[in-house]
């Protein structure tokens, strides 16, 4: 078996092309950017960066989350469900269901805000559209800021706090 | 009240955190309650789990991640920390157990970190042994491992998923697809549960090297060291889904709620050490199944992937060998099926517009209704995200991101809701209906020069233009290591006809959506058919790139282009008469599908040979196979027949493939 891996070798090595471009170098620990996936090991990086730290199939995937050494600088939170780390991860995916009311980024959002309503919370979204995103340069904390104003401050969403 | 919950939630923007998990520092106070373990009980125990043999109990054997080998057991776990009985519990599993469970009864000491209590480092373990050895709450107290808890609590799974991300040819590690373990939150997909919210769970290799050939090497060497981690799943949707434009196919599992609490806490146990990462056989796709089985031992999944080469999508066959353990498949159709789905029905005039979108934001729309003109915003929006994702993510193209804005604020404006994206999941393409990636076919021929052959062919893996097309994407090519051996028994020699390291092939149509290049790409060793060549075994590598037309009246492929060659051997009438043969030169190939049961491909290529002797060669070769066998477990059995045409030799072949 591993002879048969070591003749493979000296020709696959020489195809592989280049797969590192993506690579990004953590500092291994935490930064400020916030709570949970987004402030782990990138430092200041901005949540988003993350979909690409591990470039397929792991090629440096030392970048990613190990499962026992902690996974929150928040304590013990739900780390997946913060409206602002889905916003890091999914930005530029949940502005696009917005702005056409529809789509599975809103239902995530609506699950983590506990809104009941959820054809509500798209034509919501839709509807405030170029409040929560009122340009590409905005930062994540003021489109999770406005997103949160528009779902809580609407008692028909049925969204709760918690 | 209202105003009071919504003045908290916006006060969480970054705040100072405390660099350790709070969970930490509890754990002291909480050990001070608990009753120590009753240490008496211990020989007993030991005495009956001897007297069990439970050391080899197939249980037991799964978590510890042992395999047969010819000197007996061996784990594959190779953290140091992930045995309790040192180095003696990497190959003994009952030394192994015998220590576990005496730690679990003396190593109690109270310590802050729970990963240094064997209850906590250990919770499959102690879950099997309080299982068969009976050891209860009275003799062995629950020790607290809030880290542990937290972990439990957040993945809190009621069912688990297996994700194939499809073929990939655009990164080599990922050209085979890839597998991860998705933990569901819930067993619906509906308001309640948003599988985005889920966890995924990635076995990888921890590279520490940017170096595409040392990557290559320390991958088949096993030299990186293969992690456990886990992410929020939209992550992974994000980048194979969106950034990549890979479908990606999810089994739903029929695990049982305490095998599921045995997956967490086994993946915990995992998590904490580490795997030497072998990228062809001990590698991503091959511990989701390790994984599974240590959860649920009654499963044989390993057994059946394949014993030299495991691949993502034979991991994936190989979950239905236990009757009934997928439940369901679900379709995640990636950003270029949902684009191709948005295009498809819209008219000349839509369509012109969704092009003069993606070039002035402020183009007009066609169309009176309002639906009309969200479709043509739709498509615009998906066509730039499908395209440039990651420049987008990364804010790396302020222009862009601009003018996207603005596509986003003119769709808000109409106010309507787009009809969900409606995808029919391209069933037949479902990576557990192809066939074995292995292939080994055997056959014979006649050639002009040496009269009759015997032909035998291997390949590794896994894929060409002419396979049988179910399982897979219609438009790759991509093979490791093909061989095929010839043997002119009038002449008593054997040949190397052709030896590829990797041989791959991408074909992308063209249209006025998609201008990427159909490229090729080898790198081997064949023999020249041609007066310069001479019959020489030469080193081989070549690539090239065109433009393809798919799909004709749904039966006909095309591709023309122009490639590059370099074939060395000593002899050869090479450049100015040394061994190296520059060739250069147009391609064509043509490919006929009649369903799933036969295909033929005619290919030709001609090449100017610069300052060599002749000056040019030639090749045509026309291949067709008649797909005789597709067996649900993927041992396909075919038949190919061919002809080659080149300036050295004419040769006609009949070859049976069979697939494993």
């Amino acid at each position: 078996m591993k002879t048969l891996k070591l003749a493979a070798i000296a020709a696959l090595a020489l195809t592989a092309t280049a797969a590192s471009a993506d690579g990004i170098k953590g500092n291994g620990r935490y930064g400020t950017a916030g709570c949970g996936l987004g402030s782990l090991v990138f430092g200041d990086q901005p949540g988003a960066v993350q979909i690409f730290a591990a470039t397929t199939n792991g090629t440096f995937a030392s970048q990613t989350f190990g499962i026992t050494s902690g996974t929150s600088n928040c304590g013990p939170g739900l780390v997946a469900q913060g409206t602002k780390n889905f916003v890091e991860g999914n930005r530029v995916a949940l502005a696009k269901d917005a702005a056409r009311g529809q789509g599975d980024a809103i239902g995530a959002v609506a699950v983590i805000n506990h809104c009941e309503n959820l054809p509500a919370v798209a034509a919501a979204l839709q509807r405030d559209f170029k409040v929560i995103f009122p340009s590409e340069q905005a930062t994540d904390v003021q489109v999770t800021n406005a997103l949160l104003q528009t779902l809580h401050s609407d008692p028909a969403l049925g969204c709760k706090a918690g | 009240m209202l105003a009071l919950a919504l003045s908290l939630l916006l006060a969480q923007t970054p705040a100072p955190a405390p660099a350790q998990p709070p969970a930490e520092v509890d754990r002291l106070a909480l050990l001070a309650s608990v009753a120590p373990p009753r240490r008496e009980a211990l020989p007993r125990l030991l005495e009956r789990a001897r007297a069990m043999r439970l050391g080899e109990d197939p249980g037991w054997i799964k978590v510890g991640h042992y395999v047969p080998g010819p000197f007996g057991w061996k784990s594959e776990a190779d953290g140091e920390d992930f045995f309790r009985a040192g180095k003696a519990g990497k190959r003994h599993p009952q030394a192994e157990l015998e220590a576990t469970l005496a730690a679990l009864f003396e190593d109690t000491a109270p310590v802050a970190d729970e990963m240094k209590d064997p209850a906590c480092r250990f919770p499959a373990r102690l879950r099997f042994l309080r299982d068969r050895l009976g050891i209860g709450e009275e003799v062995l107290p629950t020790r607290p491992c809030p880290r542990f808890e937290d972990f439990r609590r957040r993945v809190s799974p009621v069912g688990a998923t297996v994700v194939f991300s499809s073929y990939y040819l655009n990164n080599p590690s990922s050209a085979f697809g890839h597998t991860l373990l998705r933990l569901d939150r819930g067993e619906r997909r509906d308001s309640e549960r948003a599988e985005l919210l889920d966890y995924g769970v990635n076995y990888a290799a921890a590279s520490d090297t940017s170096n595409p050939l040392l990557y290559a090497v320390k991958g088949l060497l096993g030299g990186f060291k293969g992690e456990f981690t886990h992410y929020a799943y939209y992550y992974k949707v994000r980048e194979y889904a969106d950034a990549e434009a890979r479908d990606l196919w999810e089994y739903d599992l029929a695990l049982t709620p305490p095998e599921l609490t045995t997956l967490v806490a086994h993946l915990w146990e995992l998590g904490a050490t580490n795997f030497d990462y072998w990228y062809l056989d001990e590698n991503c796709a091959y511990h989701v199944l390790t994984a599974l089985e240590a959860a649920a031992p009654r499963l044989e999944l390993v057994k059946g992937a394949g014993r030299y080469v495991v691949l993502p999508s034979d991991t994936i066959k190989a979950l239905y060998g236990p009757p009934g353990l997928v439940r369901e498949i679900h379709y995640r159709p990636s950003i270029l099926r949902q684009f191709q789905a948005r295009v498809a029905h819209l008219s000349p005039a839509a369509l012109d517009a969704v092009e003069a979108l993606q070039a002035d934001p402020e183009a007009p729309l066609p169309g009176a209704l309002g639906a009309e003109r969200a479709a043509v915003l739709d498509a615009a929006l998906d066509h730039i995200d499908l395209w440039n994702f990651k420049a987008l993510v990364l804010g790396k193209d302020p222009a862009l991101s601009r003018k996207r804005q603005r596509l986003l604020e003119r769709r808000a404006e109409l106010g309507i809701p787009s009809a969900p994206l409606v995808i029919e999941p391209p069933l037949a393409q479902a990576p557990h209906h192809g066939h074995g990636s292995f292939r080994l076919g055997a056959g014979g021929g006649a050639s002009s020069t040496l009269g009759p052959l015997v032909i035998l062919e291997s390949r590794l893996a896994l894929h060409d233009l002419l396979d049988p097309p179910d399982g897979y994407p219609p438009v790759a090519h991509i093979e490791f290591v093909p061989l095929r051996l010839r043997y002119a028994p009038r002449h008593q020699r054997v040949e190397l006809d052709e030896g590829w390291a990797v041989k791959a092939l991408a074909l992308n149509d063209l249209s006025r959506f998609d201008q990427r290049f159909s490229w090729r790409f080898q790198l081997g060793a064949e023999t020249l058919r041609d007066r310069g060549g001479n019959g020489a075994l030469t080193f081989a590598a070549g690539f090239g790139g065109g433009f393809a037309s798919l799909g004709i009246g749904g039966v006909a492929d095309l591709m023309a282009g122009a490639d590059v060659d370099v074939n060395a051997a000593p002899g050869i009438a090479g450049l100015r008469g040394s061994g190296w043969r520059l060739g250069v030169g147009p391609s064509a190939l043509v490919r006929l599908r009649a369903g799933d049961r036969a295909a033929l491909l005619a290919e030709a290529g001609w090449r100017w040979l610069p300052e060599a002797s002749p000056r040019e060669t030639w090749k045509l070769s026309l291949e067709g196979r008649l797909h005789l066998v597709h067996a649900p477990n993927g041992h396909d059995l075919s038949l190919a027949l061919r002809a080659r045409r080149a300036p050295g030799e004419d040769s006609a072949q009949a070859v049976v493939y069979a697939y494993f």
